[in-house]
């Protein structure tokens, strides 16, 4: 039955879910390494995602236009970034307790308006599979990378851009130097508040669109709590990647095609108790950030309130 | 300091105000009751007294949304149903406390609901059942219910109710062994326990006791609420080539959208599915709680606040399999559904679980 | 060359900047009042004064960061208003900071160009930045790679970046806030050939220091502040270090300290080839052999980070000794538990003294019995016995002159040379028979300072062996009997006070054997 596991159709199963289980964790990711490099850890990214995802989720059903959904996601994505960055920025909180704190808003506010906007779990019809020309046509491939909706293909763009943004403008050095040494940034001029506002609103953006991406793209329906602790997995994914995007996108990968290895492993029946099979993800991400830690730092700054000394 | 405590406070200020603190407002019980005064009205055998002075007052506290189609909402549905029967909220009155999934939060709920008089306290989960051990004995004159399990601890004021879902799943199966053409079947569990065992397990047998060369497929996903990894595993059932699709559990939800975007078959469970995808929804195992709550009530009125433990199955009609009239069942696979339900019901057909 | 208005980065000039009646207020302390001050291009402008005087407030008011809530600044005669850092530096003003402000993760290229717009609009244009870092290196004699990583610098390389910076930016007059304190005296040296060039190029330097031999080397003109007012200004041709000293101060301060003839004894304090780690993992101590003897001060010098605090702490017990001995008094106490150590009546003046000296959120009178508290008189069968604990306070509050409102004042309310004091007093009280003492004087004014010395040159007379780890090479002169040098976990050499001269320490600082080299 193990030998099942090598036969082509179950590995590009594999692949292709894998890909697909990936792209929440990369928006949402990507937006906690723009946050956290500037030196602000934003832990309510989980809530961000479930308000993005109703918020999405209803315009779209009102409306029908998806695209209205999305852009209401990344409104109120921005919103909440809005406020995470009043209050971290502004008044010097806490960073993990007020993010905490932004979590539970999202959870209950995003389960408040379910209840009273909608009531009932319904589904809507999420944005299409785009088959690229040609390149869909090749076997196996073609499934796996060149058939995924418009969002999985913009979350594995995003890593480059967000690569590059952060390493080759003059906004990326800004943010990397907010997040390492504030008092030398703002010696220079550089506003950190400034930044930091930036960073957080993009990130709250991009857990809004990770969101949008499971209710109206990958999974077409809302339901309470259905992040279920992807925005917290998305928050270790960052320190897993070495708050770089390649990292962050070689983390997202590696537990989502394990969590797709495990999904096939009970289906053909392998002799795993299924509670074993459903650790797999986290044991394996757990080892391989045992084995690698030691070797990355995190932005001096992060998680410190700013402010000039006396 | 000060600015992060307030920080926190108001946050949580408005998680509470969202989702915390029990929703009080008694649900209004329709249109009806209004025009028909308690005369027409006319439950079947165990009838409690006609319109008390007080109504009679339960609360619950649930897992899952009211409107998750699935275990909490079957609640919800039978505690609606047992408010019309007796006469509106003048005669019944209910309150619940949902999306409980934080334990100490809902043993927090039951104990308040527990200070404040409710005649019948419902902790409708498995998960509850340490906290109400503890809670319980506290309060005497209260009666609660614990549910899904067998178990009142040896209580006096403490019910147990629990489904026999096998007998709901085994149906499912003998229909979904039928209507395979693939001979391929998924299914997808939450945690391999309780209740969605039972289903799952009762679902094999009855594919099994039909046609032994259908595969049944089976993936727990380790979660009652991660949406996106159930949609996954219908994916994964369906590239595995299953045509027929079944799941227990909330998050089946994003499972049975998977499984209409592949024209894949479903069968639920727990509450009627058929709504969120009437072309691919065969039919549902339904809990009629208001069977089990029926019986409950009347022992209250008696004055027996616990001590027994209630089974909902498909011979007391605490389970109903309920077909989507959108999906064409063909007159034979109804007629042998009706025959099974039957067997099971005189015991002709004997489920044996693994 | 003299008459032009243009400087060798192609920066107009400044010609003078006048601040005049500055005041600055910040909640409960005046930290500026009517402080007036003046620098015109081509002189070192030197800023004396005690900490707290109010020299980095009216540095800071000048360089954009804090708004002077009276007074005006004139630009070549003009008021102008600086809001903002980003002002001061259009205005061709440019400041390094004490502690430097650089981001270790990023190159000097990259951090020479924070900030600034790019030629490339969104895009960073490194290339053409670290083109004209190099120009301007070669016109100013400074070495620097524009590729290298910050983090891989030396400390004065770093320096070096941070002056950089300031050209690069067009700065015509530079702000060095204690730009010596983190430089061994070669490298001071280097730094003063810089400051010279630039001075003569028509630069205006504001030099802020505590070192007076410095201060009368480099500058032109010194103004003292003392309680945020100006003093005076004087020429340095026209005063000494002892005027200047008194001057800051505002009394006479014995400048060489009273070391008396003391009668050396037995080696109390011994290591043996003591090896042990670093916090990084690298080696901390590489085969550490010295003795403190009985009535001698050994100076520990060295540049910080080649092994003082390992040092330290693998003696008191807070670091593993991987291998060699450590003795006191001749018993073998290596990797003794810290509190073991302690009993065996050592006491530790640690560096870090707010975070290992004391604990903030505690009174006075409970920082003074941290070590004690657990035996007779101040616990009795477990409990605190509060009236001799208050008592002990009181006196020694009184005998350390540790200026505070009660005992019951919290150690986090205490300025930095009264936390000192209080350090001092619960160590020396318990009558030690050897005292490490690490950076002591370390931030101190110079009243504080004198004040610290002094005690530790009591306790030598009393016979006591006192460790003195120290950056300060003139404070290591000063009061050593000997003193070792430490490079790189080793030491160097140990030399007596009379063949000592700071060539000599600072090569070895350095990690240059003179014999060796010459």
């Amino acid at each position: 039955m193990i030998s099942d596991l090598f036969s082509v159709t179950v590995l590009i199963g594999i692949l292709a879910s894998g890909i697909r289980l990936a792209t929440p964790y990369l928006y949402a990711a990507i937006g906690e390494t723009f946050s956290q490099k500037s030196g602000v850890l934003n832990l309510g990214v989980e809530g961000q995602m479930l308000l993005g995802a109703f918020a999405a989720f209803y315009v779209a059903l009102s409306t029908g236009s998806l695209w209205l959904g999305m852009l209401t996601a990344m409104i109120v994505g921005a919103l909440m970034g809005l406020a995470m960055a009043y209050v971290t920025v502004n008044l010097h909180a806490q960073q993990g307790i007020s993010g905490i704190g932004f979590y539970l808003f999202g959870l209950g506010m995003s389960d408040l308006l379910f209840q009273k906007l909608m009531g009932n779990v319904e589904t809507v019809k999420g944005f299409p599979k785009i088959y690229i020309p040609g390149l869909s046509d090749i076997p196996g491939i073609g499934e796996i990378f060149f058939s995924q909706n418009i969002l999985v293909y913009g979350a594995y763009l995003l890593v480059p851009l967000a690569w590059f943004v952060l390493n080759k403008t003059t906004l990326g050095l800004k943010i990397r130097s907010v997040g390492e040494n504030p008092d030398a940034a703002d010696s220079l001029g550089v506003s950190v508040a400034r930044i930091r506002y930036f960073t957080i609103i993009l990130g709250g953006v991009l857990s809004g669109i990770a969101g949008a991406s499971l209710s109206i793209a990958l999974l077409n329906v809302f339901q309470q709590n259905m992040t279920s602790g992807l925005g917290f997995i998305a928050v270790a994914l960052v320190y897993f990647g070495g708050w770089r995007p390649v990292g962050v996108l070689g983390g997202a990968l590696l537990f989502s095609l394990i969590n797709s290895l495990q999904l096939w492993i009970q289906v053909l029946g392998i002799p795993i108790p299924s509670d074993i099979a459903v650790m797999m993800p986290y044991v394996l991400t757990i080892l391989v950030l045992v084995a690698t830690v030691s070797r990355v730092r995190s932005p001096s700054a992060l998680s410190k309130p700013f402010e000039r000394e006396n | 300091m000060k600015k992060f405590v307030l920080t926190l406070v108001l946050a949580l200020a408005l998680v509470l105000s969202a989702c915390g603190a029990p929703a009080t407002e008694a649900p209004v019980a329709t249109e009806a009751p209004a025009e028909v005064p308690a005369a027409t009205e006319a439950p079947a055998a165990t009838e409690p007294p006609a319109a008390p002075a007080e109504p009679f007052r339960v609360a619950v506290v649930m897992p899952s949304a009211i409107n998750d189609l699935a275990f909490s909402q079957s609640m919800y549905d039978a505690l609606v149903r047992i408010q019309e029967e007796m006469g509106g909220p003048e005669a019944f009155e209910f309150v619940y406390s949902e999306g409980m999934f934080v334990v100490d939060d809902a043993a927090a709920a039951i104990r308040d609901y527990a200070t404040q008089g409710y005649d019948l306290v419902i902790a409708h989960g498995s998960q509850y059942g340490s906290s109400l051990q503890e809670i319980a004995p506290d309060f005497p004159e209260t009666s609660f219910a614990w549910g899904t399990t067998a178990d009142t601890f040896g209580q006096p004021n403490i019910f147990a109710y629990e489904a026999a879902s096998q007998e709901g799943g085994y149906v499912n199966g003998v229909l979904a062994a039928t209507l395979s053409q693939s001979a391929v079947i998924g299914v997808v569990g939450p945690i391999e326990t309780g209740d969605a065992k039972l289903y799952v397990d009762g679902f094999g047998a009855g594919v099994a006791a039909t046609n032994p060369d259908v595969t049944v497929n089976v993936n727990y996903i380790g979660s009652f609420s991660d949406v996106a990894l159930a949609s996954e595993a219908a994916t994964t059932h369906i590239s595995a080539g299953a045509d027929v699709l079944t799941g227990t559990a909330q998050m089946v939800v994003g499972a049975i959208g998977k499984a209409e975007e592949n024209n894949a078959l479903w069968f639920g469970t727990q509450s009627n599915q058929s709504s969120l995808a009437p072309s691919i929804v065969v039919a549902s195992q339904v809990y009629h709680w208001e069977v089990t709550l029926r019986e409950i009530i009347a022992l209250i009125n008696e004055g027996t606040l616990g001590g027994t433990s209630f089974k909902a199955n498909l011979a007391n009609g605490g389970e109903v399999i309920e077909f989507n009239p959108d999906y064409a069942l063909s007159d034979e696979a109804k007629a042998l559904a009706e025959t099974t339900i039957q067997g099971i019901i005189d015991g002709t057909i004997k489920i044996t679980l693994p | 060359m003299t008459e032009s208005t243009k400087l060798p980065s192609g920066k107009p000039r400044i010609e003078t900047i006048e601040m005049r009646g500055i005041t600055k207020r910040f909640p409960g302390v005046i930290a500026n009042d009517k402080a007036d001050f003046d620098i015109h291009a081509g002189e070192v402008h030197a800023l004396l004064g005690e900490n707290g005087a109010g020299k980095s407030t009216l540095m800071k008011i000048l360089y954009g960061m804090y708004r002077p809530d009276e007074g005006e600044i004139l630009l070549n005669g003009k008021p102008v208003t600086i809001a903002s850092p980003n002002d001061s530096i259009n205005l061709g003003i440019g400041m390094i900071h004490q502690h430097f402000m650089l981001v270790p993760t990023l190159t000097v290229a990259e951090n020479v160009a924070l900030g600034l717009p790019s030629s490339r609009g969104a895009l960073t244009d490194l290339d053409r930045v670290s083109k004209r870092i190099v120009e301007l290196a070669s016109i100013y004699g400074l070495k620097i790679d524009p590729s290298a990583y910050v983090w891989q610098l030396s400390v004065g390389q770093q320096q070096r970046v941070e002056i950089i910076k300031a050209l690069y930016r067009g700065a015509a007059l530079l702000i060095l806030d204690e730009p010596t304190a983190v430089l061994t005296p070669q490298e001071v040296d280097e730094l003063f050939v810089i400051m010279r060039q630039m001075v003569k190029d028509g630069h205006a330097l504001i030099f802020i220091s505590h070192k007076l031999h410095e201060v009368v080397e480099i500058s032109n003109r010194i103004t003292v502040l003392r309680d945020g007012r100006r003093i005076g200004t004087r020429l340095t041709s026209e005063t000494t270090k002892q005027d200047l000293a008194n001057w800051m101060v505002g009394r006479e301060i014995g400048f060489a300290p009273d070391r008396g003839k003391v009668e050396i004894g037995e080696a109390r304090l011994k290591l043996e080839k003591v090896e042990c780690g670093s916090d990084r993992g690298t080696p901390g101590l590489r085969g550490v052999s010295i003795e403190v003897r009985s009535g001698e001060i050994l100076g520990i010098a060295g540049v910080s980070g080649n092994g003082q605090r390992e040092l330290a702490e693998a003696i008191t017990g807070l670091r593993k000794v991987t291998t060699g001995r450590v003795f006191l008094e001749g018993k073998d106490i290596t990797n003794f538990a810290p509190g073991d150590i302690t009993e065996l009546n050592l006491s530790y003046i640690p560096e870090e003294r707010m975070r290992d000296g004391m604990i903030k959120d505690f009174t006075i009178a409970e920082n003074m019995i941290l070590r004690e508290h657990h035996k007779m008189p101040y616990s009795r069968m477990g409990f605190l016995n509060l009236s001799d604990i208050s008592k002990h306070a009181d006196e020694l509050i009184a005998k350390f002159h540790v200026k505070t409102p009660s005992r019951e004042t919290h150690a986090k309310n205490l300025s930095g040379g009264n936390i000192q004091k209080v350090v001092l007093a619960r160590e020396i009280s318990r009558n030690p028979r050897a005292i490490i003492a690490a950076q002591p004087t370390r931030g101190l004014d110079i009243g504080a300072t004198e004040y610290v010395r002094e005690q530790l040159l009591i306790e030598r007379r009393k016979g006591v062996a006192v460790m003195l780890i120290s950056e300060d090479l003139d404070e290591i002169l000063a009061l050593s009997d000997r003193i070792a040098v430490l490079y790189e976990g080793q030491v160097m050499d140990i030399v007596p006070r009379s063949e000592a001269t700071p060539e000599r320490l600072g090569l070895l600082m350095a990690g240059v054997h003179p014999e060796v080299s010459s």
